[in-house]
């Protein structure tokens, strides 16, 4: 694992973003930054993604280690909430008495264990204990899997799958069908029963129906029957499931791993087409986010020659759809992206 | 209650008997699958399975060819039946033997009423479904996926071993929706064959015309819930299309497999009597006039439950309409006692085959016919016929490509 705290202070890591920002302002055309050290509070009337890199992010392997990433992610949320504290940021979003259900996806490529062990750290700042933290998805087998230590009992932050809920399959999900849209679902007690708050915890990468798996579709995990919801490129499918009431009412913020994002062949994991971005996105706005992140996809795969999402035949429909439902704002002139630094639309080749 | 008006005391307690009758074979079929149990929630290894019907497609994703979906499918993704998996660019079905439900029926409770009439069928299914129906009787199975429901592994040749010690000449794969599990129905009907144990599928008919041609080899009977005569019904309330379904029917005909027809009337969705006229042209016009057709009665569940049970007049006047439009043998279903479950001479009019509840008197028919006036009544009574059955060859020059995976 790399770490980045002994590598930087925070002053200097202060410094260095306000400086980039000013590099990505000039080199993202016209799409709205914002400096991070300088930071207003959020416009009401615009979507604020915060988008955070370092070069700790980007190594290969297991990935960062779980502190650099709450590191990171203070200075971030420092960012998105516009205040001049860590704690100040999350306590606008999570309470101590909360219990906490971070959704990581484990399909596929997944979420790194130290991306959601540091957001688990990050929100320690305002007094919620990890215990009251859950990393969950749809199975412990699959959590394992993807690296992650299982645990639902002690001190430390819950990680199980809704499978581990009762004593008989499908005891996990809620005995009531909830709707949303053409499609009926039972959705997850961990989302029902087991958490007051709820985070979206995703991977930035390709999808080979949705053009982008997000911190939206990353809810497919949190319903029993995602297979229903995949015809017309997953479109309003996504939307859909990220609008059932009880995952709406709770969600309080989204942060997606772009440490090493998939440009093309997901949701697998495919090396050749991963590259090292070194970023975290975080916002209150999930529709926002995976706009951002499909920005950044989209960037990425025209840097190599790669056709954009629309001609391969999977645009990212869901995004718009995501905004027709209310959920969040889906057209990049009215989202104000953070960039803390390299620039955000710095791809590379 | 107005049903049961209609019952006198000795039907009463037949049916009585009847459902004593079920309770002891499945008490006897708990012990023959006792040890079977799949336990760790997660689908078996041994029920993971090479699939058939799909084709390769580039960068390790297949097209499943089993169903009118024709589902895309990533490596790791599964298709929209919940049960089919992309494993590193091969598509595995995970419910070969994976079994959610083991009963032993009434054959007349799939239903088949044509078909070996007083025998039961050892009846299967396993999890998943290729459609979404909101008014679905059995969603708690197959609307899930296959770790989310108990489960027993009973490889085929057991099943058959099942079939043949507790006296049932058929296995009816049945319950949630048997095509998306096909690569299991296919394989356990073809070794009942050889063991001259007959197989039925009880099916939505949402299936490519190769796989299903393929799979008739070794089937015995065939039903299929239409559920509707319009596309607007499949598309809101199945998530369908109804022109598959109806390709289906016309495969079926044209094979020659004993087919019988289901069709679950809701109110104010599907009932309309020009909506009925309509179906029963279509059916004796492409299947023929002697197809049995049943008008099954409709209860509130699963996402429908806002509506009532479906009025008995409702399915007297839909059986009225098809037989008007010349059908011969039409049937009210999911109602206890109803004059509307007897079998009748065309002929002659007398009852040839009685049915109140799940027992059944069939002693009016002989050799295949009318007692009374010795008209032939259409379908399988026999277990020699069932198993003699061999599928027509297709008309025209179309032909089947070989199961299993295709290259793109």
């Amino acid at each position: 694992m790399t770490r980045c705290s002994d590598r930087m202070t925070r002053r200097t890591f202060l410094a260095r973003a306000a400086a980039t920002s000013t590099v990505a302002a000039s080199a993202a055309s016209a799409l709205p930054l914002a400096s991070c050290a300088e930071s207003p509070p959020p416009s009401p009337n615009r979507s604020r993604v915060v988008i955070i890199r370092h070069d700790a992010l980007a190594a290969d392997g297991q990935g960062p280690a779980p502190e650099c990433v709450r590191e990171l992610l203070d200075e971030a949320a420092r960012a998105l909430a516009g205040d001049a504290k860590a704690a100040d940021a999350w306590a606008r979003w999570f309470k101590p008495e909360d219990r906490l259900a971070v959704k990581v996806n484990c399909l596929g490529l997944p979420t790194k264990p130290a991306v959601a062990l540091g957001l688990a750290a990050a929100v320690g700042a305002i007094g919620l204990p990890p215990q009251r933290v859950t990393l969950w998805d749809r199975t412990s087998h699959e959590l394992r899997r993807a690296g992650y230590t299982l645990r639902t009992t002690g001190d430390g932050v819950r990680c199980f799958g809704t499978d581990a809920l009762g004593s008989r399959p499908g005891d996990g999900y809620s005995a009531d069908v909830y709707t949303s849209g053409a499609t009926g679902s039972l959705i997850s007690r961990i989302v029902l029963d087991e958490c007051t708050a709820l985070a979206s915890a995703a991977v930035l990468k390709d999808h080979n129906l949705a053009g982008i798996t997000g911190v939206m579709k990353n809810f497919y995990g949190a319903i029993h029957n995602p297979n229903k919801y995949h015809d017309n490129g997953c479109d309003p499918f996504i939307a859909d499931a990220c609008a059932q009431k009880p995952i709406r009412d709770r969600l309080r913020l989204v942060l997606s791993d772009a440490t090493r994002p998939q440009y093309h062949g997901g949701p697998a994991p495919r090396r050749q087409w991963q590259w090292p971005y070194g970023g975290l996105i975080l916002s209150t706005d999930p529709v926002a986010a995976d706009r951002v992140g499909c920005e950044i996809l989209e960037r990425k795969r025209a840097a190599v020659g790669m056709k954009p999402l629309e001609a391969a035949k999977r645009p990212a429909r869901h995004i718009a759809s995501g905004e027709a439902r209310g959920l969040g704002t889906a057209k990049l002139e009215r989202i104000e992206v953070v960039s803390i630094g390299r620039a955000w639309l710095d791809v590379g080749q | 209650m107005e049903d049961i008006k209609r019952t006198n005391r000795r039907e009463f307690l037949r049916a009585a008997g009847a459902g004593a009758c079920a309770l002891c074979a499945a008490r006897a079929l708990a012990e023959d699958v006792a040890g079977n149990r799949v336990t760790d929630g997660a689908h078996p290894q041994a029920a993971v399975h090479d699939a058939m019907w799909f084709e390769h497609l580039p960068d390790k994703a297949v097209r499943c060819l089993l169903c009118p979906r024709e589902c895309v499918v990533a490596e790791v993704e599964r298709g929209y039946c919940g049960v089919r998996e992309n494993q590193g660019g091969d598509y595995k079905t995970l419910v070969y033997g994976n079994l959610c439900s083991i009963n032993i029926d009434p054959i007349e409770k799939k239903p088949l009423y044509h078909y070996l009439p007083r025998t039961m069928a050892l009846s299967v299914a396993t999890a998943g479904c290729n459609m979404e129906c909101k008014f679905c009787q059995n969603w708690r199975i197959s609307q899930f996926r296959p770790e989310q429901v108990d489960s027993l592994l009973i490889p085929p040749e057991n099943l058959v071993r099942i079939a043949r010690t507790r006296a049932s000449p058929t296995m009816a794969f049945t319950y949630s929706e048997p095509v998306v599990f096909y690569e299991y129905m296919h394989d356990a009907a073809a070794a009942g064959r050889k063991q001259s144990v007959g197989s039925v599928m009880i099916s939505n008919g949402y299936i490519r015309e190769p796989a299903l041609r393929q799979l008739c080899k070794h089937l015995t009977g065939v039903k299929v819930d239409l559920k509707a005569f319009t596309e607007k019904f499949y598309t809101q309330q199945c998530a369908a299309h109804l022109k598959p379904v109806l390709e289906t029917l016309e495969v079926l005909a044209d094979m020659g497999i004993h087919t019988e027809v289901v069709v679950l009337l809701i109110p104010t969705l599907n009932d309309s009597p020009a909506e009925t006229a309509q179906m029963a042209k279509w059916l004796v016009s492409h299947m023929g006039p002697d197809v049995p057709l049943h008008f099954s009665r409709f209860h509130p569940t699963y996402r429908v439950k806002n509506l009532p049970p479906t009025p008995i007049a409702t399915l007297d006047r839909a059986r009225k309409i098809a037989m008007d439009a010349g059908m011969r043998y039409v049937y009210v279903g999911n109602v206890a006692f109803h004059e509307g479950s007897n079998t009748y001479c065309p002929k002659c009019g007398k009852v040839v085959i009685k049915r109140v509840g799940y027992n059944t008197d069939a002693s009016g028919l002989r050799d295949g016919g009318c007692a009374s006036c010795g008209q032939k009544i259409p379908g399988v009574w026999t277990q020699e016929q069932a198993l003699a059955f061999k599928p027509k060859a297709a008309k025209g020059p179309k032909t089947s490509p070989a199961p299993g995976a295709a290259k793109s």
